[in-house]
């Protein structure tokens, strides 16, 4: 008997290990093919920061806008009212609700650059393109979790990045952003709303 | 005894011995012919430049600019082509270009550069900022001002940049870091470019930017060839719609080569030709064949002296060789004409025609000794080529020529006809009419310093240089003004004043200078103790006060800005050149600081090349010692000067010497006079029709000037030589013979695609154009006038 349940368990073990797994290409490659279908996004972010130079976790949330092949507006709401929009290689940042902001030129400001390509790349699930920075480990296929390793210059500040698609596949669902030494920053994105109309002045 | 026994009796001695004679001879001329073969040849413009005085140091420090020994390359992919592909294109062509001639390509800034240059500054700023940036901070870090930057700090970390940021922020709570970017911002070698993805684009994003050391001299035509062919064999890598285009001196140089290369041939085919064709009409012996070998073994024997005075020679010196080629053949006509007469012993027709053939030789020598004291080597080096292949011409035509002559071969001349007294006072009136019109247009003649006029230019060449300063502005055009010191830290030095000059001036905003990063050590210095001050005195400690007080009201952990605090209290090492290296702007130091030849260090700045700026920056400048402005504007103006200066120094020093010949040979005023009559013809024709032509005066047009001179006086020698004798026809046909092989020689060179030789050719022919009928008409017309 005892020989039956250790087999049993044996066979439960194996069985989901046994069942036929899509190749991480083929995974991406779904992800990639479902992202090409999208062209607004709309979505509400929480956000939270555990920074080891904060004595407590951050808390944020915002609005994420984007429209194909390039725009792109992240608006943090609270605790500050801040964000930055792109256009293509121009953007524009404010500190304050409502102020005008400065104008950018993403060309000039290597940091700016890696947060749009970051973004950017997530949306349009550019996985070509992460590639050539990072090694993309799929780490759940249901709901798609990838985990990226960064190579290049992200290499210095990043650890790890993880990401979380949603069940449609059409839009990540959750990031997790692990820093060298520790931090890390969660953000979690809802009531996302795909290919709904956008008003032209957001961007 | 006199020159003509001198003559003589070297005829008489050597007669017996001719075999000897002639074997010594052609053991010179091969020995020349062998040193010709090893001689190393120069084919740009630098040996027609000064290697003396400012014009000279400036020269030197044009060729110092940033870009100017550089290769340029830029892609264009036009409006179609995505910038990615176009970004891809010039990445394959970087990797595709010779790594042997091209060894280092940029395509943009360094990775590293954008990674490490934040931190860097921030290290650095207790060594830069200066007391104009400490009242800044006064200014702007109070309660309000402390806590308004600590909630910018909070705010990025807070947004997704913040991932990037935190370290520096932890370094840097306060934004001193805009201060220390300030520094950076007269650094932009390239003002038309901007980034994508590390790569230098043109604001429309149509072209892409390669930069490219080489180890090619620019000067050095074989390599520069090697350097184009490579090139072409690396472009064919490029995707179809996507053309580059290379611009560098070397491709300057391959021209200019090619063409003088070119040249070299088409003037000695034609000369020869010319002469041929002389030869057949007005000689028709094949004895005579010895007259014209004179000059063609002067030529290699003239080039070999030059080779023994300078390590290079100047082609522009052997094209001139074409040139000799008609002089020297003068004297050797003047000794056939006169033995084929015969009429009397051979030694006593040669004594009677080495005096006029001697002085014609030394009144050529002395126009073109001096040219030895000219600023310009390759002025120099004609001189040297001229004056050893005249007199060794005069040495051939007058020891060894008449050995191989037949006397008396000549069929007898039919009697002279003088032409009559109205003939002459016809001759007379037209001439001096022709010179008055001359002399009135004369004065329209400009002084042209241009370099870019004195080499060739190729018009595809002409389209890119336009192509690249519209399509990336100023790169290879822009005023220099040089602080120059004893070492680096005196240049440092200078250059800080320099600034501090420019900087709020006329040309402020667009002045590229590494003052703000790189200040002499001394005030490095002088920064670093200030510095320390303020953050260890009253005010920095009530700035670190606030600091806290908000970082706590933020809830920022305790040690959140201990790196701030730690670099607050220690030392920062200095800034050198190294450190600028080690941090990615290399090439930005090796452009703007350089070690002359002469052993001194320049450090370089930039201004836009206008009047308004030049004159400003003039005006800022003054007083300022080790401070040097070289524009390419004024270093074509300083040119100018320099060739009028010469000319009327040349053309006065040649005048005085050969009038001072002539006195010793005629010892009278009317026959001085008459001598002189075809250089002054030649001179002022010259003149007169280059200023009707609107043709200007380059310093190849002195050369020119020069050697009318010579010419003009030695037909004005024989002329009036010939008056003094019974009637005789010999000098007349010498002078019109000699006259037409060196029109020959010249007529070659107006062939010339070379705008040096061209210039040349063009000037002289008319000068030796008006000197001809001037002897062979105006001289007898005079005489005739005295005669009556």
């Amino acid at each position: 008997m005892k020989a039956r349940i250790v087999l049993f368990l044996l066979l439960l073990l194996w069985l989901p290990a046994g069942a036929p797994a899509a190749s991480p290409d083929a995974v991406l490659g779904r992800i990639q093919q479902l992202a090409a279908g999208v062209e607004t996004l709309a979505s509400d972010f929480s956000q939270e920061k555990y920074l080891s130079v904060f004595q407590d976790v951050l808390p944020a949330s915002g609005r994420f806008y984007y429209r194909k092949p390039d725009r792109l507006r992240w608006e943090m709401t609270a605790p500050v009212s801040s964000g930055f929009v792109l256009n293509g290689e121009q953007g524009r940042r404010w500190q304050q609700a409502g102020s005008a902001g400065e104008r950018f030129d993403i060309a000039r400001e290597p940091v700016m650059k890696i947060v749009a390509e970051q973004l950017l790349a997530w949306t349009r699930a550019d996985f070509d393109r992460l590639r050539k920075e990072y090694r993309i480990t799929l780490e759940k296929e249901d709901p798609v979790q990838l985990r990226l390793d960064p190579q290049g210059a992200a290499a210095g500040f990043l650890d790890h990045l993880l990401i979380r698609f949603a069940p449609s596949g059409k839009h990540v669902q959750q990031v997790e952003v692990h820093e060298q030494g520790g931090d890390y920053t969660r953000i979690v994105f809802h009531d996302t709303v795909v290919n709904g109309p956008l008003a032209e002045d957001l961007f | 005894m006199d020159l003509a026994d001198l003559i003589a009796g070297a005829y008489r001695r050597l007669a017996p011995r001719r075999t000897l004679l002639l074997l010594v001879t052609a053991a010179l001329l091969g020995a020349s012919l062998l040193g010709f073969r090893t001689l190393r040849m120069q084919e740009n413009i630098a040996a027609m430049l000064p290697d003396g005085g400012s014009v000279a140091e400036d020269f030197q420090l044009l060729q110092q600019a940033p870009f100017a020994s550089k290769v340029v390359i830029t892609l264009n992919g036009g409006s179609q082509l995505p910038q990615q592909q176009l970004i891809a294109a010039t990445d394959e062509l970087a990797q595709a270009l010779d790594p042997r001639l091209f060894p280092q390509v940029v395509s943009g800034p360094r990775e590293q550069l954008q990674q490490r240059m934040l931190p860097w500054l921030l290290a650095a700023l207790p060594n830069l900022a200066d007391e104009e940036d400490l009242a800044l901070l006064r200014a702007g870090l109070d309660e309000a001002g402390v806590r308004e930057r600590l909630q910018q700090s909070y705010r990025s970390l807070l947004g997704p940049e913040g991932w990037a940021l935190k370290g520096l922020i932890r370094q840097d709570p306060l934004g001193l870091h805009r201060l220390a970017l300030e520094k950076l911002r007269h650094l932009n070698l390239v003002p038309g470019a901007r980034l994508a993805d590390g790569h230098f684009l043109s604001p429309d994003g149509k072209s892409a930017l390669l930069v490219a050391e080489t180890p090619v001299p620019m000067t050095d035509s074989a390599g520069a060839e090697q350097l184009l062919a490579a090139f072409e064999q690396a472009i064919r890598v490029l995707p179809e719609g996507v053309e580059a285009s290379l611009v560098s001196g070397h491709r300057y140089t391959a021209a200019n080569a090619r063409a003088i290369q070119a040249d070299l041939w088409l003037i000695l085919s034609c000369s020869t030709l010319a002469l041929v064709l002389l030869f057949l009409i007005f000689l028709r012996s094949l004895r005579a064949v010895f007259v014209f070998l004179v000059p063609v073994s002067v030529v290699c024997l003239a080039a070999v002296a030059v080779g023994l005075v300078y390590p290079e020679v100047s082609a522009v010196t052997i094209g001139f060789g074409a040139v000799l080629l008609g002089i020297a053949v003068d004297f050797g006509l003047h000794v056939y004409f006169a033995l084929r007469r015969g009429g009397a012993e051979p030694a006593a027709i040669l004594g009677a025609v080495a005096k006029p053939v001697t002085f014609g030789a030394l009144t050529t020598v002395a126009a073109f000794a001096v040219l030895l004291f000219s600023d310009l080597p390759g002025q120099r080096q004609l001189a040297v080529f001229s004056i050893t292949g005249i007199l060794a011409a005069l040495l051939l035509a007058l020891l060894v020529l008449p050995h191989l002559l037949r006397v008396g071969a000549a069929a007898p001349e039919p009697p002279r006809k003088e032409g009559g007294q109205r003939a002459g006072r016809w001759i007379l009136a037209l001439w001096l009419l022709l010179l008055a019109a001359a002399g009135w247009q004369a004065t329209r003649v400009t002084i042209d310093g241009d370099l870019r006029a004195m080499s060739l230019t190729p018009p595809a060449l002409a389209a890119d240089e336009a192509k690249l300063q519209q399509t990336w502005g100023q790169v290879r055009g822009r005023a220099m003004v040089w602080s120059l010191g004893a070492d680096l830290e005196q240049a440092l030095a200078v250059n800080r004043q320099i600034f501090q000059r420019l900087g709020s001036g006329e040309a402020g905003a667009e002045l590229v200078s590494l003052a703000p990063l790189l200040p002499p050590l001394a005030e490095q210095e002088a920064n670093r103790r200030r510095w320390q001050g303020f953050w260890a005195g009253e005010e920095g400690q009530r700035v670190l006060a606030a600091l806290d007080r908000e970082a706590v009201a933020l809830r920022f952990s305790p040690d959140a800005f201990a790196p701030f605090r730690q670099a607050l209290a220690q030392p920062a090492a200095p800034v050198t050149p190294a450190g600028l290296h080690e941090v990615g702007l290399g090439e930005v130091i090796d452009s703007l600081v350089t070690t002359l030849d002469d052993g001194r260090v320049g450090v370089l700045n930039l201004i836009p090349e206008t009047p308004a700026a030049l004159a400003a920056a003039e005006t800022a400048l003054a007083g300022l010692d080790g401070a040097r402005l070289v524009a390419q504007g004024r270093f074509r103006e300083e040119v100018s000067a320099a060739i009028g200066h010469d000319f009327t120094r040349f053309i006065v020093s040649a005048a005085l010497a050969v009038v001072a010949l002539l006195v010793v040979l005629f010892r009278h005023p009317g026959r001085i006079f008459a001598a002189l009559v075809p250089v002054l013809s030649g001179l002022l024709l010259m003149l007169g029709i280059m200023g009707a032509l609107g043709m200007s005066f380059n310093l190849f047009n002195v050369i020119a000037a020069i050697l009318v001179i010579g010419l003009g006086v030695d037909y004005g020698i024989f002329m009036v030589c010939r008056q003094d004798e019974p009637c005789e026809r010999a000098t007349e046909t010498a002078v019109l013979v000699s006259g037409l092989t060196t029109l020959a020689g010249f007529g070659a060179l107006v062939l010339a695609r070379h705008p040096a030789l061209h210039s040349i050719g063009i000037t002289v022919l008319l000068g030796i154009g008006g000197a001809i009928p001037a002897a062979l008409l105006v001289v007898p017309a005079l005489y005739r006038g005295r005669a009556q």
